[in-house]
């Protein structure tokens, strides 16, 4: 091992008593010691005080983001009740004057679009799921259903914002970065939130993605989420230059640190020695995360489990196979995100092609995790930014309609990390309008997950601008109870 | 708590805070911290989420309730609930999670015994000009005021300032610091020298050349743009609209503004009025209504389906947080849906701040074909003198007689065509392309086709209209060169009647409350009786004499830009719940000293840096062990801070080591190196996609320049803790992390700057090797390398050069990083080089300003 690495890291062993308020030279300095995802530390304290606050359930999360808003009523929350009311306008007691989003807000009426696709029941559980998820169907007892989350946004943009990282407006960390902050990495050569995107078979210029969504907010920069790229590098930044074999590259870096070295004899600032761990892993990640990439020594059968699109990179599948690798490698949070469910027209069409790129890698990834004994401490959650309408945007024809979107009410599953399998809590009205039972906040989900993590979420704080800020906003917040194992 | 010096310092949460250990209990620096952290979310200005219906932070009221019985603070029951054991009646309540240490409760004991005076929160108090104090040190060879007041504290510690920097690093910390560029080689020699000492042996600072060095960096061109770049954090300037489709806007020229007034030194209320209202000025001149694009920066959303009063009141609310933290440093934005938690701000006092900024003739959204093409929202102005504005708009209506004319024209033309058509498909000039088109039937052509040949015929063939399209060429070609000269900018304009303004339930636009009126505050001065209440008042009640916040908030920031920390360390918040000031006496003076210069930017900040306490080295060794116990965040300033350079100097910085930098100031924003795919692979809406560099003049300008896409900003922006400029940040992190050294290690900026500085190591840089690489070295961090580093460099250049030796397919794929012209004789030895200028450019001691 290098020498000066093996310095630096004596240095900030010899500086573990930090923590107390004794030899801190800068802040700087201090926050890159500390922060327990830039150092071999996999036992580095965790900044939430008291933590852990209950029992750890949960040691990661894999988030699957449909992002777009995919179409409860015609995967998870079947309303056969509807057949009879096909085209007949939504009556006004079900819409009770709630506001609707400006593309639908003129139409003239606001007929009744029922669900084109069969749906049965699954399991012991007998969770009932359309016919276009076939392999999650097969796996309808390891998930747990919320069939009654709903949002407070009506457009894209503030409701993903909002999912992401508990307020609609900008300027806020996400769910990955408070993890980052809070918990660190359990892995020394990985950042500890990896977000990766796709697109399927989606309209390309369906729902954009933004920055924003991974981005650390008032939190240090270093917990932003690394997105792992689809080309080119992973992580951005990480080939050497052309011309530069990885060899002269250990060689620059030893005479760097070399040289880095000699002015800490100089000046003294440990903020060096910080520097020159980072410096180091920079060096293990150009390793780690091409091992972590590369698929190809993925036996067949595994490969066969998450369907054919897993040899496109950047497809759902291989990212949900990446994110099984990640797990493995206990990558704290690890976040996906796959375009294409804003379905406003030409549903039925686009919501088979959605299916399609996702049932078969989700369920994979499910199984795979559970054979693995991964399943158990992590925390899985599929869903969308908000939910769709029960009437028709547009014509409506006896097969095809579309759908507008539905803040209301709609569902999401959650698996493994201490959540109850086979089981469904909350029920919507007949018109998948409104919820009639036990409804769950997003701030309620977020809380359900830093449960299962150990946390309190009312505990997790950081002081922004005077307030103590917290992933659960100011509104009260409350963990699903009935969920939790 | 270990006060190992006696009596005087004692820490808490580890934050030096001058504390009571001895002499009276202070409500402003020991009590209010206390009260309003652990107290006043229950029983303070919220009346809403107001408990028992007691109060603690007005004295009377704490009183009449009992809770505090002056000079008994057996009676009181605020003393009973703290100090008992009791779960059911302990404050605070478990359920809070926040606990009062020992030290605490006997401070809140001592403070009721010697009578619990209460203080107003000294920021809501008109600053005062303080004695200056008397010090025992012997002072540095020069400096100012500013010295006295961090000497008194530094003596209480019995520290003293560090020995002033060596010049060397003195100019290498200035020059960053006022223009965010290093000093160039030549300027580092001429100031060294000058501090020279007579027997040539060492040196002393010459405040002569050092106050000359000073007033040149104020006065370069460069001091604005460095500025700048601070102030559109502030602004959320970017040139995109920054929500879903994320379009791209025209907002430059407010940015050259900005940098214009910097530079001019506009004294900084002048700076404050005219960027919040200069439209409503007295017959404002177009700079002046430009300058209110400040208020127009915020994103503005278009996506399908939105509810434009939803967007309308998003965007004035971020105006009201903007000025807030900008000028007031006050999170305002905390009233939006209920009273202020901690300050005195009731949510209807939001919402009368919210009525200045609620007038203009907006729509506040980014509806139409723009949310997709891009372009500018109403309202707008056109940058430019009087005389090219004049030709602006004549040009304008030439163009549309022309058009007017061609369009008469067309059926003629069309004959022409027809006619032409029936010769050129056997004409031998006729190109094969067209002459394909033609065999087609008219009828059967597809528009692309028949766009194309018509396109042909007019552009190569004589027909009636051609010299009316000629003419047309000309003047569009003119009316563009001019557009490009005299831009559209968003700006502000008055509505002529005020929309109504309400209180917004929960902050939500559809639950309106009662009707307000443009008013301020009213912790903080009235505005003067009979001024009308508009943005121009709003203005000059922010920069007028009166108010406590905005002169400390500004002189506060600059404190923090020199010193690493401001005096008040949340230089974002100077309400309830911020920490005290380190010096108060001195922020106060600072304060004081800006506002009787008539706000004079550059002279205020000249004062900082020509002080001893700015000129001091950084160095931490020289500093005792129970001093960096005391002071751990250096907030005595026994030393200058060591800082990582920002995101823009750190590659400005790169740029000018290696001869790259192009100096050109302001224009249309640029697009320097960027990553394959960078903006598309999240999105493939709006105009800005397929993102490509351009080598015509924008690889190499300063980074402000850098075009900024919100949702996908430039990713080493991001990683060096610049914000994404969704919103106002007026505080960046900073941070040190891999990925930032994946960035300056492989990224082609750093690796094409290491490539060209090694080139000049080739040829400035002498013949030797050892001469060679001391010239790069020193050129990057302004010394001569010792005699152990030039030996570790030299080895390391001895081992590139047999690796590239042996591999010189590899060498020559190493230098063609970049698109900068490759100019040496020897690849191989250019690669080796080159490889050891990359290593120079990553040192810890050039990314840092020591």
């Amino acid at each position: 091992m290098n020498p000066f690495l093996l310095q630096a890291q004596d240095a900030i062993n010899r500086r573990s008593f930090l923590t107390s308020t004794s030899s801190v030279l800068g802040l700087t300095a201090l926050n890159s010691l500390l922060s327990p995802n830039l150092l071999q530390a996999a036992s580095a304290p965790s900044i939430i005080g008291g933590y852990p606050h209950l029992p750890i359930k949960a040691k990661r999360v894999i988030y699957l983001f449909q992002s777009g808003a995919p179409s409860q009523m015609d995967l998870f929350d079947p309303k056969p009740q509807m057949a009879k009311m096909f085209g007949k306008d939504l009556p006004d007691s079900i819409r009770q004057g709630q506001r609707l989003t400006g593309m639908t807000s003129k139409q003239k009426n606001f007929p009744v679009a029922p669900s084109i696709f069969k749906f049965a029941e699954h399991g012991k559980s007998r969770a009932t799921i359309s016919e276009l998820m076939p392999h999650i169907s097969g796996i309808a007892d390891e998930l747990c259903f919320i069939k009654s989350m709903h949002t407070d946004a009506i457009n894209h943009d503030p409701a993903i914002t909002f999912f992401q990282t508990g307020r609609q407006i900008a300027g806020f960390p996400s769910m990955g970065s408070w993890l980052s902050y809070g918990l660190g990495s359990e892995n020394k050569d990985l950042p500890a939130f990896v977000v990766m995107t796709s697109f399927g078979s989606g309209r390309r210029d369906d729902q954009p993605l933004y920055d924003r969504l991974w981005g650390s907010g008032f939190l240090p920069a270093q917990h932003q989420g690394v997105k792992f790229r689809n080309s080119g590098d992973p992580v951005l930044y990480l080939s050497n230059p052309n011309g530069m074999s990885a060899a002269t590259r250990r060689a620059t870096l030893d005479d760097l640190n070399a040289l880095n070295q000699q002015r800490y004899g100089v000046v003294g600032d440990p903020e060096i020695e910080a520097r020159i761990a980072q410096y180091e892993m920079a060096f293990r990640m150009q390793t780690s995360v091409p091992e972590l990439t590369d698929l190809s020594k993925e036996p067949q059968h595994i490969l066969d489990m998450y369907g054919p699109d897993v040899k496109r990179p950047g497809s759902y599948a291989a990212n949900c196979l990446l994110a099984r690798r990640l797990a493995e490698r206990d990558v704290r949070f690890v976040q996906l995100f796959h375009m294409g469910w804003d379905q406003h027209g030409q549903l039925p069409k686009a919501i088979r092609g959605q299916c399609q790129d996702t049932d078969q890698p989700t369920a994979a990834l499910i199984k795979d995790l559970k054979e693995r004994g991964l399943l158990e401490d992590t925390l899985i959650v599929w869903g969308g930014e908000f939910g769709r309408t029960i009437y028709s945007q547009g014509a409506l024809t006896q097969d095809n309609y579309g759908r507008d979107h539905h803040p209301r009410c709609f569902t999401i599953f959650l698996a493994g990390g201490g959540i109850k399998p086979g089981m469904t809590v909350g029920e919507t009205d007949d018109f998948c309008y409104n919820i009639v039972r036990d409804p769950v906040s997003i701030f309620d989900l977020h809380a359900t997950m830093l449960n299962r993590l150990g946390i309190d979420h009312d505990r997790f704080t950081h002081k922004f601008q005077g307030l103590d800020a917290k992933l659960t906003g100011v509104e009260k917040a409350r963990a699903v109870k009935s969920i939790l194992l | 708590m270990r006060p190992r010096i006696p009596g005087i310092f004692c820490l808490f949460l580890a934050t030096l805070r001058l504390c009571a250990a001895e002499g009276k209990v202070s409500f402003n620096r020991d009590i209010r911290p206390i009260l309003s952290e652990n107290c006043y979310y229950c029983h303070g200005p919220d009346e809403k989420h107001r408990e028992e219906d007691l109060r603690l932070d007005i004295r009377a009221d704490a009183i009449k309730a009992g809770a505090i019985v002056p000079g008994k603070p057996e009676e009181s029951d605020l003393i009973e609930r703290i100090f008992t054991d009791d779960e059911d009646e302990i404050m605070p309540p478990p359920k809070t999670h926040k606990v009062l240490s020992g030290t605490q409760k006997e401070l809140l004991k001592r403070w009721i015994t010697e009578g619990a005076e209460y203080q107003e929160h000294w920021a809501f108090v008109a600053p005062k000009r303080p004695e200056v104090p008397a010090v025992k040190s012997k002072g540095a060879a020069f400096g100012n005021t500013i010295d006295a007041f961090v000497l008194e504290k530094l003596e209480q510690a019995q520290a003293q300032l560090s020995p002033p920097a060596d010049p060397h690093t003195l100019i290498r910390r200035v020059t960053l610091d006022l223009t965010g560029l290093p000093p160039a080689p030549a300027e580092v020699a001429a100031f060294v020298n000058a501090c020279r000492t007579a027997d040539g042996a060492g040196y002393t600072i010459s405040k002569e050349a050092y106050e000359a060095l000073v007033d040149r960096l104020l006065a370069s061109p460069a001091y604005g743009e460095h500025m700048a770049s601070t102030w559109l954090d502030y602004a959320r300037y970017a040139d995109s609209h920054g929500f879903q489709s994320d379009s791209s806007r025209v907002m430059w020229p407010w940015r050259d503004w900005v940098i214009r007034a910097f530079n001019e030194n506009k004294p900084f209320d002048q700076f404050t009025i005219e960027q919040l209202a200069g439209d409503l000025l007295p017959q404002p001149g177009n700079a002046q209504i430009v300058a209110t694009g400040f208020h127009r920066n915020h994103r503005l959303n278009g996506e399908g389906g939105l509810i434009p009063e939803e967007w309308h009141v998003e965007n004035v609310i971020d105006r009201v947080d903007t000025t807030g933290a900008t000028w007031l440093g006050l999170t305002l934005g905390c009233a939006r849906c209920h009273d202020h938690k901690y300050d005195p701000v009731s949510q209807k006092e939001f919402y009368q701040m919210f009525a200045f900024f609620n007038n203009i003739n907006e729509t506040g959204v980014a509806i139409g074909a723009k949310n997709r093409s891009g372009g500018n929202f109403d309202p707008v102005i056109r940058v430019g003198t009087p005389e090219q504005l004049k030709r602006s708009k004549e040009l304008e209506t030439k163009i549309a007689e022309v058009n007017a004319a061609l369009a008469k024209a067309n059926k003629a033309i069309a004959k022409a065509q027809s006619d032409w058509e029936k010769n050129a498909k056997v004409h031998s000039q006729t190109p094969a392309n067209i002459k394909k088109i033609i065999e087609i039937e008219p009828k059967k052509r597809d528009k692309k086709q028949a766009e194309q040949l018509s396109k042909y015929f007019r552009d190569n063939i004589d027909h009636p209209g051609k010299q009316l399209s000629a003419e047309l060429a000309v003047l569009q070609k003119e009316l563009a060169q001019l557009d490009l000269a005299t831009p559209v900018t968003m700006v502000m304009e008055e509505l002529p009647k005020p929309r109504p303004a309400h209180i917004l339930h929960r902050g939500q636009y559809t639950e309106k409350g009662e009707e307000v009126f443009a008013n301020t505050p009213a912790v903080l001065p009235p505005l003067p009786a009979n001024a009308p209440r508009n943005r121009l008042t709003l203005a000059q009640w922010i920069v007028s004499p009166q108010n406590p916040l905005t002169a400390r908030v500004w002189v506060n920031r600059q404190w923090e830009r020199f010193f690493g920390n401001g005096i008040v360390k949340s230089s974002e918040n100077f309400g309830m719940q911020s920490e005290p000031p380190s010096h108060p006496e001195l922020l106060d003076w600072l304060a004081t000293e800006f506002m009787k210069s008539g706000w004079d930017m550059k002279a205020m900040q000249k004062r900082m840096v020509m002080s001893a306490t700015y000129r001091q080295s950084s160095n931490v060794k020289g500093l005792t062990p129970a001093l960096l116990e005391l002071d751990p965040y250096n907030r005595l300033l026994a030393r200058a801070p060591r800082l990582r350079l920002s995101a823009e100097a750190v590659r400005d910085q790169a740029l000018a080591i290696s001869g790259l930098l192009d100096r050109k100031i302001g224009g249309p924003s640029v697009r320097p190196y960027m990553p394959n795919g960078v903006w598309d692979e999240t999105s493939v809406y709006g105009d800005l996609r397929n993102y490509k560099h351009d080598p015509n003049g924008g690889l190499y300008r300063r980074t402000l320049y850098t075009i900024r896409k919100r949702t996908s900003a430039p990713p080493t922006m991001l990683l060096f803790d610049a914000p994404t400029r969704e919103i106002c940040t007026v505080k960046r992190s900073n941070t040190n992390t891999p990925l930032q050294a994946l960035s300056l290690l492989n990224e082609v900026t750093y690796v094409e700057a290491a490539r060209v500085l090694a080139q000049r190591m080739m040829k400035e840089g002498g013949t030797t090797t050892a001469q060679r690489l001391s010239w790069g070295f020193s050129n990057a961090t302004l010394r001569e390398p010792t005699g152990q580093e030039l030996a570790i460099m030299q080895k390391s250049f001895a081992h590139h050069l047999a690796t590239y030796r042996a591999a010189p397919q590899e060498a020559a794929k190493l230098i063609d990083a970049g698109d900068a012209p490759v100019a040496a004789t020897d690849p191989i030895e250019l690669a080796a080089y080159t490889a050891c200028a990359n290593v120079i450019l990553n040192l810890d001691e050039v990314i840092t300003r020591d």
